[in-house]
């Protein structure tokens, strides 16, 4: 009876200890950390659920991997890069995100080079990530590309105590997640995970709106819409919602009822959508719901 | 009234933004390969089309092409090759053919290959460029299509390699084809008949004899079998350099051409749209392409 006893005891604990394991802090508040070659990106394709994350309490940090200092027709060099950390700062403010990091590499020349490596592996152990997200190494700029490849290229050795040995190892692999983007080759981005954003949908157009320097003045350039931008606060902001919503695909409505229900699914307004990467620990369905909280709220 | 002349102004407009010139401008042309004999075997026909009809065609070779061969090599080789592209120019009708001094069987996706590359594509004020897929039997290929996709954004960014004006609108970037089937298979987006310049092509093959009559037979383990004669030597030419039409390239000559036309078309050459830079519609392809506006 003893004997029994004892054993159903370890069970139970060594039981209640998996499910404990799953984020890596005691206190069961999640880390998470972002991981984008420019200091916006971040914002533009997680903002809202790094809100959604900030209000509930937890740890969220955004990287920029580049200092942007490209990102303009007419600044440019240290002067734009300390105008962009500003920006990054002001958007965090707005988000209610911990912490925003922008490393000091070039904009438009990032390579997939060990000193830059060595500079993620170092975000993701200080941090102490249990959730890890960066864009596909498929997209329209190769720094966005060369990002997706370094934060695959930590994925693994993130614990490897001979690798990057000024820092300790994570005790426990992070999950890896992609960013949305539209492009189809070698193969689509697959919304394994899609959130609801509608509630904190204000609070991304307001972070996005920090980054003055790229939403008003650098990205209508590229596009020769300079002259459409308004300069009153409310139209901005309508301009801002008009350019920003981002779509719903198919696929991401089939998601959003996977994770929501039928109902809600249906109606939802906005939303983020993320990608499992297969390097990286592979979350169960439970696990991605207890990485994502907010999937529970029904 | 009113609206005719807004309906022409709106025409008007749509076909004046395509090219980066203005309408009925020539249409410029650049094509980035590997080595100096690349572009000439995977679109000479298309290139010969194009200056045909005006057009401005530019091919840069990244690599010198110094270690393509058994018993020649280095500058010396460089030399030979530099002046064997001249001549395929020449043979094409083709408006330049650049080769980049960088190591033949060396290259890497570096930055300062990229900023020779964004240089190249902004100097020839392109409206289209034409590359390798960064999937093919060669590194030189694969990192050159790497680097030319690295430029496909960069090119209208002012701040990047500021020596040189960036382009005021994003050109089409094309894929030249292979056949390699992963990740995934060439699609041949367009099709272009070059049975007319099929000549030409070949006579531009002929002008690389270090590589058609030497060191590719060489690899091939063919070097006993390369005629002497002259005359004998093109028909060989054709007989080994004759690409075959594959059934997917077919259906995309049918597309372009014609049910009619596209069955018996002899020769072609075939292009995928590279997801960065520029998305044509097909309106957009038959302006860049005007090849395939004349019809029979």
């Amino acid at each position: 009876m003893k004997k029994n006893l004892i054993y159903f005891l370890t069970c139970f604990f060594s039981l209640s200890f998996t499910v404990e394991i799953i984020a890596q802090n005691k206190d069961s508040k999640l880390n998470i950390i972002v991981i984008g070659a420019h200091p916006d990106d971040a914002d533009n394709k997680f903002g809202g659920t790094a809100a959604l994350f900030a209000e509930m309490g937890h740890n969220v940090k955004f990287v920029s991997v580049t200092n942007g200092d490209a990102g303009h027709f007419n600044k440019g060099g240290g002067h734009l890069a300390k105008i962009r950390r500003k920006e990054a700062e002001e958007s965090a403010k707005r988000l209610g995100i911990k912490e925003y990091t922008v490393l000091d590499n070039h904009d438009g020349e990032l390579l997939p080079t060990l000193d830059v490596r060595h500079q993620i592996i170092r975000e993701i152990r200080n941090w102490n990530a249990d959730v890890v997200l960066s864009p596909r190494p498929a997209d329209y700029h190769p720094d966005h590309r060369y990002t997706g490849i370094l934060v695959q290229d930590a994925a693994y050795l993130v614990i490897v105590p001979n690798v990057t040995p000024d820092t300790p190892p994570l005790e426990k692999n992070p999950v890896f997640l992609y960013l949305e983007d539209h492009f189809q080759k070698p193969y689509p981005f697959q919304p394994d995970i899609v959130i609801d954003i509608t509630s904190t949908f204000e609070k991304k157009m307001e972070a996005l709106s920090a980054h003055e320097s790229q939403m008003f003045e650098w990205l209508p350039w590229t596009n020769n819409k300079l002259e459409d931008v308004p300069a009153g606060k409310n139209e901005r902001r309508e301009f801002m919602s008009k350019n920003w919503s981002g779509s719903i695909t198919s696929d991401e409505r089939e998601a959003l009822k996977k994770w929501y229900g039928e109902k809600k699914g249906e109606a939802i307004n906005y939303a983020e959508s993320f990608e499992i990467c297969e390097y990286g620990r592979q979350p169960t369905e439970e696990e991605i719901k207890e990485l994502f909280p907010m999937l529970n709220k029904k | 009234m009113k609206n005719i002349i807004f309906f022409i102004l709106i025409i008007a407009c749509g076909i004046s933004v395509n090219g980066q010139n203005e309408v009925n401008q020539p249409l410029r042309i650049i094509a980035i390969g590997a080595h100096p004999d690349d572009l000439d075997q995977q679109m000479g026909g298309t290139a010969a089309l194009f200056s045909e009809m005006g057009h401005h065609v530019k091919f840069v070779s990244v690599t010198n092409g110094d270690a393509g061969h058994f018993n020649k090599g280095g500058g010396h080789l460089a030399k030979i090759r530099r002046a064997e592209a001249a001549e395929a120019a020449k043979r094409l009708g083709i408006d330049a053919y650049t080769v980049l001094d960088n190591h033949d069987g060396e290259l890497l996706p570096t930055l300062t290959v990229r900023h020779q590359i964004i240089r190249e594509i902004r100097n020839w004020n392109a409206d289209i460029v034409i590359t390798h897929r960064p999937v093919d039997y060669h590194p030189d290929h694969r990192y050159t299509g790497i680097i030319v996709q690295d430029a496909a954004y960069l090119v209208i960014v002012p701040n990047i390699t500021p020596d040189t004006p960036p382009l005021k609108k994003n050109p089409v970037f094309l894929y030249l084809e292979d056949d390699f089937q992963k990740p995934y298979p060439f699609q041949p987006d367009i099709a272009v008949d070059i049975t007319d310049v099929f000549d030409k092509k070949i006579s531009a093959h002929d002008a690389h004899k270090s590589q058609m009559y030497e060191w590719l037979p060489w690899v091939n383990k063919q070097l006993a079998n390369v005629p002497e004669q002259s005359d004998k030597k093109l028909e060989w030419l054709k007989e080994n350099w004759t690409l075959p039409i594959t059934p997917k390239v077919r259906q995309s000559l049918i597309k372009w051409y014609g049910k009619k036309k596209g069955e018996k078309i002899l020769h072609a050459e075939a292009f995928e749209i590279c997801e960065y830079g520029r998305q044509p519609s097909k309106k957009e392809i038959l302006q860049l392409f005007p090849m395939l506006n004349l019809k029979e």
